[in-house]
């Protein structure tokens, strides 16, 4: 498997390359569905420079990455471009070796309930078999290399392509067992864009089913090894905070980042669902709408727990896209990475509902973005509602592939122990609906 | 203050802006007239005559020109802009041109003229300013020592109900009309299609071009002009928070800058020792040796030298904590085992 890896590697750089060395990466790097106000390179660039005047980074709401980016930049910025284009092999290579483990386990799994007689007799056809489970890890890599929503956020040059890779590498991490470096690592991706601790919730549930502890609120080695892990997960959270403070000897860095991404100050249109609002809003209402919106993110990690405790990893998808639809400054580099998971599930393609409308509503808004955008700014014929629409259009078009998915998923679980086959109690063909 | 908008209310303009041009003519420089108008009529598209405003029928005097300094124009013209002058309680980064930069020796003259009713004047169709906030202004005013005397003429329907609740010492005030009464418009001019004056500027307009920086008519032949019959409203004033008699007050001392200049011919000494400094210096003047710049900046230097770039590391602190850190973590995983590899 690692001379396709190779081939899909040296595609993906070729191709990079080559878009970063024509016209169209200033082009793209200034669009706002690509560069958001977190992760825009102008604005590295900008800190670095302010940092160059002797002048803290931090002063003048330009530049909200954390002080690690700064650090890594500092030394790096003359091969900017050859630092995106590996952040994106590595986090190609660490997908690709996680799903690989992945489907060991799936596997693993999936024969031990076949011994157990868990599964109903009729479902042979919706058992995964390793003949097509084989080319899922290329595909993953596959994916995430040549989507073109992340070939753009490379050439653009965001720092969403960095928060990407530290997100593959946690799931590497986890999806291997290390508590450790998962907690690392997680750290890491929360330190940079704050949502990722949602993510803390489907890696406990992999580490505590990798252990074989069951989810039981009154175990006591669940609390324990729950409390190690939230410990290990905290405790590198808090120096690396630390640690981030002696690069400057100062906290500005805390309002600057996490200040900025929880109240939302900059309005610039972006693909997200916050800007409209909070332009349209009266002061005295922003404050609870910015909790709720913020909650809004946070929120579905505990139904979607205990839904999921039995598949963590599914969690895992559905909470990373979840966090790329509803977090404060979304960019394509973060629809990116939950769409490099897709071929994992590629066995519950039978029960997708709307796969085809949902495929033309994605790709029809990814091109209406720059329409709308012109017609807006540059012609003067349309308005912000015009670009909202679409940016609303394409987040219902996200949400309901997440929930097409979550349905699918369910639906799979369901007819493994129920039987293909399902009938009501008068012997007529059933449907299974997802309340 | 001119506090209407659009065509229709063309006269407003044109009385302030007559009423400029008297007090700018009577010696008062821009610099001390804070003039709001709409500022729509000039180049307004229905203008048959655009860039002028005239204050005449059959066109007989042009009272915009080269020289109108509007300093609040179009929307500024509010409310809050309005009491913002009077009070002074201004943004710092206002020009000088938009304050009223006055003390507690400035006479103050206000007119204004607009649409107003029974206690409120109207602020271009959107806001309105009442008498109490107008009284409360002016008494802001007196408590800061904007102003020694003050002067307020008022053009509007029902005028007089706006000077009905001032209650601060030396404010004497001027109305077009009684409450209850219309103040009415004085002649249309058939070619430009609106009324072009209001009866009571129009007067007391006749009245102050018969004014000049000399003459002695005081305030009692103020409140004379316009009777009933003339300007079919009932011009009213009020004296009683005024403590001069107004028989006293000249014009000038509100519309005019009338300054007391004595000219002489010959030299005052200010102080005898100065005298005798001033004497001694054109000998001091010989003595010293030509002047020279001195030494400032070693240009040379500067030319021929490259600026050293002062570039920002990061701390050793720092760098020597990340990777000790990361060390440790890759040891922590992969076991200590490999440390006998690496050394």
């Amino acid at each position: 498997m690692a001379a396709p890896l190779v081939l899909v590697v040296l595609a993906a750089v070729t191709v990079r390359a080559a878009l970063f060395r024509s016209s169209l990466a200033a082009f793209i790097a200034e669009r706002v569905e690509v560069a958001s106000p977190l992760n825009a390179w102008k604005r590295v660039v900008e800190g670095l420079a302010l940092l160059d005047l002797g002048v803290s980074p931090y002063s003048g709401a330009v530049f909200h990455e954390t002080p690690l980016i700064i650090y890594l930049f500092h030394f790096l910025i003359e091969y900017a471009e050859l630092v995106f284009m590996i952040t994106d092999v590595l986090t190609a290579i660490a997908l690709y070796l996680a799903i690989q483990d992945f489907n060991k386990v799936v596997f693993k799994k999936q024969k031990l309930l076949i011994e157990l007689d868990k599964y109903a007799p009729d479902v042979a056809e919706l058992i995964q078999t390793p003949m097509e489970m084989h080319y899922i890890p290329l595909k993953v890599a596959l994916f995430y290399l040549l989507n073109p929503y992340s070939v753009m956020s490379c050439v653009a040059k965001s720092t969403s392509a960095i928060n990407n890779s530290v997100i593959a590498f946690f799931i590497l991490a986890t999806i291997k067992g290390s508590a450790f470096l998962s907690a690392v690592f997680l750290a890491l991706a929360t330190y940079q864009s704050l949502y990722p601790l949602t993510l803390f919730a489907p890696a406990l549930l992999y580490l505590l089913q990798r252990q074989f502890i069951p989810v039981k609120l009154k175990s006591k080695s669940f609390w324990l090894y729950t409390m190690q892990y939230a410990s290990l997960y905290l405790c590198s959270l808090v120096v690396i905070i630390c640690l981030s403070f002696f690069l400057l000897n100062s906290w500005d860095f805390i309002p600057s980042v996490y200040g900025f991404i929880l109240s939302v100050p900059d309005l610039t249109p972006n693909i997200g669902l916050f800007w409209y609002f909070f332009a349209e809003m009266f002061e005295h209402f922003s404050l609870f709408f910015v909790c709720v919106f913020q909650i809004n993110v946070f929120f579905y990690t505990i139904p979607l727990a205990i839904k999921l405790k039995e598949h963590p990893v599914f969690f895992m998808f559905v909470q990373i896209a979840i966090i790329s639809v509803f977090k404060s400054y979304p960019t394509v580099g973060d629809v990116a990475l939950y769409m490099a998971f897709l071929p994992v599930w590629s066995h519950l393609y039978r029960f997708l509902r709307n796969i085809f409308i949902l495929s033309c509503v994605l790709i029809f808004c990814s091109f209406l973005f720059p329409v709308l955008w012109h017609l807006w700014i540059y012609a003067g014929s349309a308005n912000s509602n015009f670009y909202y629409a679409i940016t609303l259009t394409f987040n219902i078009g996200q949400i309901l592939l997440i929930s097409d998915y979550f349905y699918a998923f369910l639906r799979r679980e369901y007819y493994l122990t129920h039987g293909l086959h399902l009938t009501r109690q008068d012997g007529t063909e059933a449907m299974l609906v997802l309340k | 203050v001119c506090t209407s908008r659009f065509w229709f209310n063309y006269r407003h303009v044109a009385n302030t802006l007559s009423v400029y041009r008297s007090v700018k003519r009577l010696g008062i420089p821009d610099s001390h007239i804070v003039l709001m108008l709409a500022d729509d009529m000039a180049c307004n598209p229905r203008n048959p005559k655009p860039a002028t405003v005239f204050s005449h029928k059959n066109m007989e005097l042009n009272v915009y020109g080269d020289d109108v300094e509007v300093d609040y124009r179009s929307y500024e013209v509010t409310v809050e802009n309005f009491l913002r002058v009077l009070t002074g309680r201004i943004p710092p980064s206002t020009p000088r041109s938009k304050r009223l930069l006055s003390d507690d020796r400035s006479n103050i003259l206000i007119y204004m003229t607009g649409h107003g009713g029974n206690g409120f004047l109207k602020f271009q169709d959107s806001e309105e300013i009442t008498n109490v906030e107008l009284a409360d202004a002016f008494e802001q005013m007196w408590q800061k020592r904007r102003y020694n005397e003050l002067l307020f003429i008022i053009d509007t329907c029902q005028g007089a109900s706006m000077y009905e609740r001032f209650y601060s010492p030396n404010i004497m005030a001027l109305a077009s009309s009684q409450v209850g009464e219309d103040s009415l418009s004085h002649q249309p001019d058939l070619g430009i299609g609106v009324h072009l004056m209001d009866r009571y500027t129009f007067y007391v307009l006749e009245f102050l071009e018969e004014i000049h920086p000399a003459s002695q008519t005081n305030m009692n032949d103020l409140f004379q002009v316009c009777p009933k019959s003339l300007c079919v409203s009932t011009p009213g004033h009020r004296t009683d928070l005024f403590q001069r008699d107004p028989q006293n007050v000249l014009i000038t001392d509100f519309f005019g800058s009338v300054r007391k200049v004595e000219i002489t011919a010959e030299t005052v000494a200010l102080d005898r020792d100065l005298a005798a400094f001033e004497s001694k210096f054109p000998e001091d003047e010989l003595a010293t040796e030509p002047l020279k710049y001195a030494e400032q900046l070693p240009v040379a230097q500067i030319i021929h030298q490259k600026p050293k770039q002062k570039d920002w590391h990061p701390p050793g602190g720092f760098i020597l904590g990340l990777w000790a850190l990361i060390i440790m973590v890759f040891f922590k995983t992969y076991g200590i085992k490999h440390m006998k590899h690496v050394f």
